[in-house]
C-alpha cells in the first residue's frame, strides 16, 4: 500500500514539503534494522512515509489525519531499538527530530522539561552547569532525555537519581486519537512539577512496566526530576577521540571496581552501600563490560577482558562516590572501605590505579557515553535478557539463573564468549534492583534460533521461579505468555489500548494490540 | 575496493545515531552537540552517516537504485568525515569510506550530476577543477623569484592547488609561503603549469580521474627529485598524503601542510616571528587537515571467523586521533600579540566549513548554510578573526561573512605568520 496523492498532500499541508517523504531512498534508511535483537532480515517493513513535525500542534494534526485515513503511526525519538520500526504496511513514521528544545530547567523546583529530541548528553551537560543532575537512560547519552521515551529508563545514575517511571513528572501527550492531554500539575495549573496532580493523572496508564513503545500515542514534552550535583560543571576532558581522559580527577571523586567471592557477598555489599547512601553510581558491571568500556578497539577489549577475567574473584560492581564536602567524601570513602573489608570485596586496581584509566571510566560512566562500546562494538548486535525491577536480590537471582542458559549458546559457538555473568543494578540506594544479561552476537539464522530458544527458557525461569515480569516483555506474544500468571494484566492492557486508541492508529505491535 | 567490500562495515551499523553528534564525552551543553551538517540541515535519517550506510546495504540488496533522490541524498554531504570520527569513538567499522564508495559506484555506473561532470570534464581537459577561469594557473607567483620544478631539480616543492591558483583572495597566502621559505633559506620549486591533486574528484566519486591525477603529479614530482611537498591547501594535503598512499603512488614523498612545515622551521630557529600581530582569533580545523589528515594505514587482510569483529592481521582504524591539530595552533601561538581561543566544536569534532565533497558546486545554498552555522559559532567566541589552513574553508567563510554583512576577518595561518616575520 502506498499513500495516494491526496493523502500525501494532506500530510504535506501539515509539516510542509521539506519535512515529508515517501521516497524509497528516505524510507529504506529508516528501515535498516537496529543492532538490538537483530535477526536475519536486514530491512524491516517500509513505512508509507516519514514526517517530521516541528511542534505539538503538528503532531496532533498528523495523528488526527492518520485516524481519519485509517493509517497507523509510529513516533520515534532517536530511533535506536527495534521497537521503532513498522511491522507491516500502512504505518507513517513520525520522526520527532525537529522537536529538540529544552523548554525549562527549573532550578528551584528541581525539574527539567524537554522535547523528545533533546538527547541525554545535552540535558546532562546543562544540568551539571547548574549544579544539578538527571538520571540518564543506561542505553547512553545519545538517547532521548524524555523520561518516557526510554524503555525502562534505568541507568548508571539510578542509584542516586532513580529511573524512568519515578522521575517522570508532568507530561504532554497526544493520545492515539489525537486528543491533547496535559496531565499531572500541567493539567490544572500549567506547571510541570508533578506527574499525578492536581489535575488528571494517567501516569500508570501511559507508562506501564515498560513504556508503550510507540503503541499509545505521542509524548511531545515531559518533565523529569533533577537531583543535586556537587561535581564540577564539566570534567576537563583531554586527548583526541577515542583516547579521552580527564587531565585530572576533580576533588571529591572516587571510582572503584570491586569483585566479590559470591553473589551473596555482592548483595550484602550493595545493600550496605545503599543503606549508607554513599554511592552516586552503583552498577553491577562485569569484567567484560568494564573491558569494553575502557578499550578503544576490539583488539584491546579482548586483551583487557582476558586480563580482568584473571583478576576478578566473582560477581562485581562499579562504584562512584562524589563527596559534597571534604568531610562527606572522607566519610563515604571510609564507609566504602569498611564495606569492602566486611564483604571480601577486592578492588580491581588495574582500573583505579592509573588516574587516566580511572578518570576516563569516571567520566564515561557518569555521562553514559560508552554504552555503545559496551554492547555493540564487539559484534555489531546484541540481545540477551532485560530483567524487571523488583528487590535487588530477586532480580539478581533471576538474571543469574538466566545467565546459565547463555552457557549453552556459548558452547554452541552461537554468541560471543564473554562469560555468562550478568550485570546487576541497585536502584535508589537499594529500594529496588534490576539485572540484565548481555549477549553479543553476529546475526545469522542459527544464532537467531538459539536466541529464541534462550528467550523461551528465560520466560520459563521468570514464570516458574516467580520472578515477576521482566523488561523484555512487550508485544502480544509476550504479554499473552505472562498475563495469565500475573492477574491477567494483559486483558487490562488490551482494554487500555482499546479505550485510548479506538481506531487502532498507534502502531502497537511492540506494545499490545486489541486482538480478541 | 568496491561497495561490496564494505558490506560488513555497513551491516555493523547498529543505528545508534552517535554519528549525528560530536563524540558524546565532549557535549558541553545544549548548543553545538550536532556534528553532521547533512542531517542537521535535511533532518531525515538518510542524510546521516548511519542512514547512508543503510542505503549502501539497500543498494547491495537491490532494494533501491541510483535514482535522482538517491543522488540528491548522496551529494548533499560534505564528506567531512565527522560521522566517521564520532562512530569510531565506540565502534570498529568504516563509515566514510563506504559513503565515498557509494559515490564511486554511482559514477562508475554513469549515475552522476551534470554540474560535477562539467567540473570533471575541465579536469580532464585542463588539469584544473575550476572550469572557465580566466587566470592562468601560475599567475599567483608572478614576480616571485622561484624555480620551476618541472625544469629544475627541487628537493622541496610547493603545491598551490586549484582553489588557491584561481582565487586572487588566496594569492597572498601562497606568495607569503614562498617568501617565508626563502627567508628560512629554502629554495622551493613550483610548477607554473601545476595540475590538480585529484582529491576533490575522489570525494565526488570520480576515482579513476583522481588516480590519473595522482600518477601525473607523482611523475612530475619524481622527475624533480623532490623529497618534500608542502601545500597550504588541506584538501591537496589530504590527497598527496593520504589518497596517494592509498593509491600506492606516494612512495616516500614527505607531505607537509604549511602549518607543519613552518612550525618545524620555527622550532629549528630558522623562522622567528617577532613583529606583534595584535589580533584575537579562533582557529578552524579543516576536515582534511584535522580528522582526515592523519596518515593512511595500509592494511590488507580479512575478518577473522568467530563472533567478535577482529581482523587478521589486526586492523588499526583511522579514527581521527592523529590528524594535524597541534602545528597550526603552535604556529599561531608563536606569533606575538595573537590571542587564540577555541570554538565549542574543535579538532576532531570541528564543524565543517560547508565547502567539501562537491557541495559548494552542487548545492551552494547548503554550503552557505553550513558555513553560517560555523560563523555563528565563531561569533560566540567574541574574536575578531577566524584563522584556518585551507583555501576552501577560507572562501566559504568569506562568502558567508560577506552575505551576513558581518565584519569578521578571515586569515590563512601563513598570512599572519608572514605579517610577524616578513
Ligand atoms: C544498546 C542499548 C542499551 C539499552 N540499555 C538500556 C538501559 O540501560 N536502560 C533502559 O531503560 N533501556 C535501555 N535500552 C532501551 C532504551 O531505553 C531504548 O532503546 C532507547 O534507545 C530509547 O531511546 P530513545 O529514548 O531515543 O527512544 P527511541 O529509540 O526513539 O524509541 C524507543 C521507543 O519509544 C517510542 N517513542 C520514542 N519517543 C516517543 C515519543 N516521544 N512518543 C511516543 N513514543 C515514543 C518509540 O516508538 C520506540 O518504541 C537499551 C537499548 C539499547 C539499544
Ligand atoms: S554509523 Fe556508527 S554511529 Fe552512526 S548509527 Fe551506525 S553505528 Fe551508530
Ligand atoms: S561526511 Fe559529514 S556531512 Fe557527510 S554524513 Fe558524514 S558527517 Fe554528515
Amino acid at each position: 500500500m502506498a499513500l495516494i496523492g491526496a493523502q500525501y498532500t494532506a500530510f504535506e499541508d501539515i509539516v510542509g514539503a521539506d519535512f515529508i517523504s515517501a521516497d524509497p531512498v528516505i524510507l529504506y534508511a529508516y528501515s535498516w534494522r537496529s543492532g538490538l535483537y537483530a535477526g536475519t532480515d536486514k530491512f524491516t517493513p517500509l513505512f508509507e512515509a516519514a514526517v517530521l513535525p516541528q511542534n505539538t500542534e503538528e503532531v496532533q494534526a498528523i495523528v488526527r489525519l492518520c485516524n481519519k485515513l485509517g493509517l497507523q503511526f509510529k513516533a520515534t525519538s532517536t530511533n535506536w531499538g527495534l521497537y521503532n520500526d513498522a511491522t507491516g504496511p500502512g504505518v507513517i513514521k513520525i520522526d520527532l527530530r525537529r522537536m529538540n528544545r529544552i523548554i525549562e530547567i527549573n532550578e528551584k523546583s528541581l525539574y527539567a522539561v524537554v522535547e523528545p529530541y533533546v538527547i541525554g548528553a545535552q540535558l546532562q551537560a546543562e544540568c551539571m552547569k547548574r549544579g544539578l543532575i538527571c538520571n540518564q537512560n543506561g542505553a547512553g547519552a545519545n538517547c532521548s532525555a524524555l523520561p518516557i521515551a526510554a524503555h525502562g529508563g534505568y541507568g548508571h545514575l539510578s542509584q542516586s537519581a532513580s529511573y524512568g517511571e519515578r522521575n517522570m513528572l508532568a507530561l504532554e501527550w497526544v493520545a492515539p486519537d489525537g486528543e491533547l492531554i496535559r496531565f499531572g500539575s500541567l493539567g490544572s495549573s500549567g506547571a510541570w512539577f508533578c506527574g499525578d496532580g492536581p489535575g488528571p493523572s494517567l501516569r500508570g496508564i501511559v507508562r506501564g512496566n515498560v513504556t508503550p513503545l510507540g503503541g499509545l500515542g505521542v509524548y511531545t514534552r515531559a518533565a523529569t526530576k533533577l537531583y543535586h550535583w556537587s561535581g564540577p560543571p564539566t570534567f576537563p576532558v583531554e586527548g583526541i577521540s577515542p583516547d579521552y581522559a580527564p587531565g585530572e580527577i576533580p576533588p571529591r571523586f572516587l571510582i572503584r571496581f570491586f569483585s566479590f567471592p559470591s553473589l551473596d557477598e555482592l548483595d550484602k555489599a550493595q545493600r550496605k552501600m545503599g543503606e549508607s547512601e554513599i554511592a552516586c553510581e552503583l552498577m553491577g558491571f562485569n569484567a567484560a563490560m568494564a573491558a569494553s568500556n575502557i578499550a578503544t578497539s576490539n583488539e584491546e577489549m579482548v586483551r583487557l577482558f582476558q586480563e580482568f577475567s584473571g583478576m576478578v574473584q566473582g560477581p562485581s560492581c562499579m562504584v562512584i562516590i562524589v563527596g559534597d564536602s571534604p568531610a562527606d567524601f572522607d566519610y563515604k570513602t571510609r564507609v566504602l572501605a569498611q564495606i569492602a573489608l566486611e564483604t571480601g570485596g577486592k578492588s580491581l586496581d588495574k582500573i583505579t590505579d592509573d588516574p587516566k584509566v580511572a578518570g576516563g571510566c569516571l567520566w564515561r560512566w557518569l555521562r553514559s557515553t560508552a554504552s555503545i562500546r559496551e554492547v555493540f562494538r564487539a559484534t555489531g548486535c546484541f540481545g540477551g535478557e532485560v530483567g524487571g525491577t523488583d528487590t535487588y536480590r530477586l532480580m539478581a537471582d533471576y538474571i543469574t539463573e538466566t545467565g546459565k542458559c547463555k552457557d549453552d549458546l556459548i558452547r554452541r559457538g552461537l554468541v560471543y564468549d564473554d562469560g555468562s555473568s550478568p550485570f546487576t543494578q541497585s536502584i535508589e540506594h537499594g529500594h529496588t534492583g534490576h539485572g540484565e544479561l548481555l549477549i553479543r552476537y553476529r546475526p545469522g539464522a542459527a544464532t537467531w534460533d538459539g536466541l529464541m530458544e534462550f528467550m523461551g527458557k528465560a520466560n520459563n525461569i521468570a514464570i516458574n521461579g516467580h520472578f515477576g515480569v521482566p523488561g523484555h516483555v512487550f508485544s502480544d506474544m509476550q504479554h499473552d505468555i505472562y498475563g495469565p500468571h500475573v492477574s491477567s494484566y494483559h486483558l487490562w492492557l488490551r482494554k487500555i489500548k482499546k479505550v485510548f486508541d479506538p481506531n487502532n492508529a498507534s502502531e502497537g505491535s511492540h506494545y499490545i494490540t486489541v486482538k480478541e | 575496493m568496491t561497495l561490496i567490500d564494505y558490506q560488513q562495515d555497513m551491516e555493523t551499523c547498529c543505528r545508534c545515531s552517535a554519528c549525528k553528534f560530536i563524540p558524546l564525552e565532549n557535549v558541553k551543553g545544549f548548543e553545538h552537540a550536532n556534528v553532521c551538517p547533512s542531517i542537521s540541515r535535511f533532518e531525515f535519517h538518510a542524510y546521516s552517516g548511519g542512514g547512508r550506510l543503510g542505503l549502501g546495504v539497500a543498494l547491495l540488496e537491490k532494494k533501491i537504485d541510483y535514482s535522482d533522490k538517491l543522488l540528491e541524498v548522496v551529494y548533499n554531504c560534505q564528506m567531512c568525515g565527522a560521522c566517521d570520527t564520532s562512530c569510531k569513538y565506540a565502534m570498529d567499522m568504516e563509515v566514510l569510506d563506504p559513503i565515498n564508495e557509494i559515490r564511486i559506484t554511482g559514477v562508475a555506473g554513469g549515475h552522476t550530476l551534470p554540474v560535477l561532470d562539467k567540473i570533471i570534464a575541465s579536469l580532464r581537459q585542463t588539469g584544473t577543477m575550476v572550469p572557465g577561469s580566466r587566470a592562468k594557473r601560475g599567475d599567483w607567483a608572478e614576480g616571485l623569484d622561484v624555480k620551476d620544478f618541472t625544469k629544475q631539480k627541487s628537493e622541496v616543492i610547493y603545491h598551490a592547488g586549484c582553489r588557491t591558483a584561481y582565487s586572487r583572495d588566496m594569492w597572498p597566502a601562497a606568495r607569503a609561503s614562498i617568501k617565508l621559505m626563502q627567508k628560512a633559506g629554502i629554495e622551493a620549486g613550483i610548477a607554473p603549469e601545476e595540475t590538480c591533486c585529484g582529491g576533490r574528484a575522489y570525494q565526488m566519486g570520480y576515482r579513476d580521474d583522481a588516480i590519473d591525477q595522482a600518477k601525473r603529479n607523482m611523475d612530475a614530482i619524481k622527475k624533480a627529485g623532490a623529497k618534500t611537498l608542502v601545500t597550504g591547501c588541506a584538501e591537496c594535503y589530504h590527497a598527496f598524503k593520504v589518497l596517494y598512499d592509498k593509491f600506492g603512488v606516494r612512495g616516500d614523498l614527505e607531505v607537509l601542510h604549511t602549518s607543519e612545515y613552518f612550525d618545524q622551521l620555527i622550532r629549528a630557529g630558522r623562522l622567528k616571528p617577532e613583529k606583534k600581530v595584535d589580533l584575537y582569533v579562533t582557529y578552524h580545523d579543516p576536515c582534511h587537515l584535522g580528522r582526515q589528515g592523519e596518515p593512511y594505514i595500509r592494511w590488507q587482510g580479512k575478518r577473522r571467523p568467530g563472533q567478535v569483529i577482529l581482523f587478521d592481521p589486526p586492523k588499526e582504524f583511522r579514527r581521527g586521533t592523529f590528524g594535524v591539530y597541534g602545528p597550526p595552533r603552535d604556529v599561531i601561538g608563536s606569533i606575538p600579540g595573537i590571542r587564540l581561543t577555541e570554538m565549542a566544536r574543535t579538532k576532531e569534532y570541528a564543524w565543517c566549513c560547508g565547502a567539501g565533497g562537491g557541495v559548494r558546486e552542487t548545492n551552494p545554498a547548503f554550503a552557505r548554510w553550513t558555513a553560517n552555522e560555523r560563523i555563528g559559532e565563531v561569533a560566540e567566541t567574541g574574536v575578531e578573526a577566524i584563522v584556518t589552513g585551507c583555501p576552501g574553508c577560507e572562501d566559504s567563510f568569506r562568502e558567508a561573512i560577506k552575505a551576513a554583512g558581518n565584519n569578521l576577518k578571515v586569515f590563512d595561518i601563513v598570512e599572519l605568520l608572514a605579517e610577524s616575520i616578513l
